[in-house]
């Protein structure tokens, strides 16, 4: 992938070649990227806003793409912002206190006709939505996508150890969610 | 895996016991056309790009608005209050004279109490005039044109 990567830089680079380089790297990385936002964003209407804006991001900052991280970081660490940026706008639209925005983030999910989870799916989502944001994610990270700590911690910017804090946090929080279901 | 992913069955048996799998879905043939949708709006994005020009203008617009908010708000309000400040109230209160009622005024001055009654008590027929004093005060001091000015505009 690093190699591939690398490639791709370099036809992106060059004018004659930057379009279609685009369009090679958008295919490549367009699903992985999409399901790390619908996770955050839940709804897939938004999560297909979220990922455009993600790349449209991605094309006009191109050239300030310093490689000093790998390409797939730089995308995910985009898709992430990008999908919190949104979530953060959903709260300030609403002008609800926190516990009604997971209430209504839970709702729209759950309206989605792409949406196919049963009773225990719907309370897991509820569990992992009352999670810190940071916490969310990291536990989206790791329990879905099974992703590295050492990959994680470059995209997030944080350390393996607080990674680590992290989801053990997540997983205990939502655990005792799963356990009080009445 | 690491250990973490593991040990889930000791720490949360709970969530443990759920599978992780995806309960989301996409409608058919998402991933197919989204490079195409998004190459759509990335080509329509560039043919309206804003100039430099109106950009700058787009920019400078609320600090010119504002500004000219400020001068409105100043004329409407730093007039009124000005004529309200003592020192403009005095001035206003001033009688100005112009250089006419000086003179008349350092005229009378000049003049003393004694002779200032005299004047008032004597007769104002006292010392009559000529019809030919008249006419040679007219010859002296009024021109023709005067003359005529005078009784055509009556």
């Amino acid at each position: 992938m690093e190699n591939d990567d690398h490639g791709l830089l370099e036809l992106l680079k060059h004018d004659h070649t930057k379009g279609q380089a685009f369009q090679t790297l958008v295919k490549t990385y367009q699903e992985r990227l999409y399901w790390h936002i619908r996770k955050i964003v839940l709804n897939h209407d938004d999560a297909d806003d979220v990922l455009q804006n993600t790349f449209m991001k991605v094309w006009r900052n191109l050239d300030k793409f310093r490689e000093e991280s790998s390409l797939y970081t730089w995308l995910y660490r985009i898709a992430t912002n990008e999908s919190i940026t949104f979530v953060n706008s959903v709260k300030k639209r609403s002008l609800i206190p926190m516990n009604d925005t997971t209430e209504f983030l839970l709702q729209n999910m759950i309206s989605d006709e792409f949406f196919e989870g049963d009773e225990i799916q719907v309370r897991l989502q509820e569990a992992i939505l009352k999670l810190p944001e940071k916490q969310r994610i990291v536990f989206n990270m790791k329990y879905f996508d099974d992703m590295k700590y050492e990959d994680m911690s470059e995209i997030l910017e944080t350390s393996v150890g607080a990674l680590k804090a992290s989801f053990h946090h997540a997983v205990k929080k939502i655990e005792d969610h799963l356990k009080n279901r009445d | 895996m690491d250990t973490e992913m593991k040990d889930l069955e000791k720490i949360a048996p709970e969530l443990s016991k759920l599978k992780n799998e995806n309960p989301f879905r996409v409608p058919e043939g998402y991933f197919d056309d989204f490079a195409a949708r998004l190459q759509s709006k990335i080509e329509a994005e560039q043919v309206v790009v804003p100039s430099k020009k109106s950009t700058i203008i787009r920019y400078l617009k609320p600090a010119i608005g504002l500004a000219a908010g400020f001068a409105l708000i100043f004329s409407l309000a730093y007039w009124p209050l000005k004529s309200l400040t003592p020192k403009q109230v005095a001035k206003n209160n001033t009688i100005e004279m112009d250089i006419n009622d000086m003179l008349f005024a350092s005229a009378v001055e000049a003049i003393d109490v004694n002779s200032f009654y005299e004047l008032l008590e004597k007769p104002a027929n006292a010392e009559q005039l000529s019809d030919d004093d008249v006419a040679a005060y007219v010859k002296n001091n009024v021109s023709e044109y005067e003359i005529y000015s005078a009784t055509n505009g009556n």
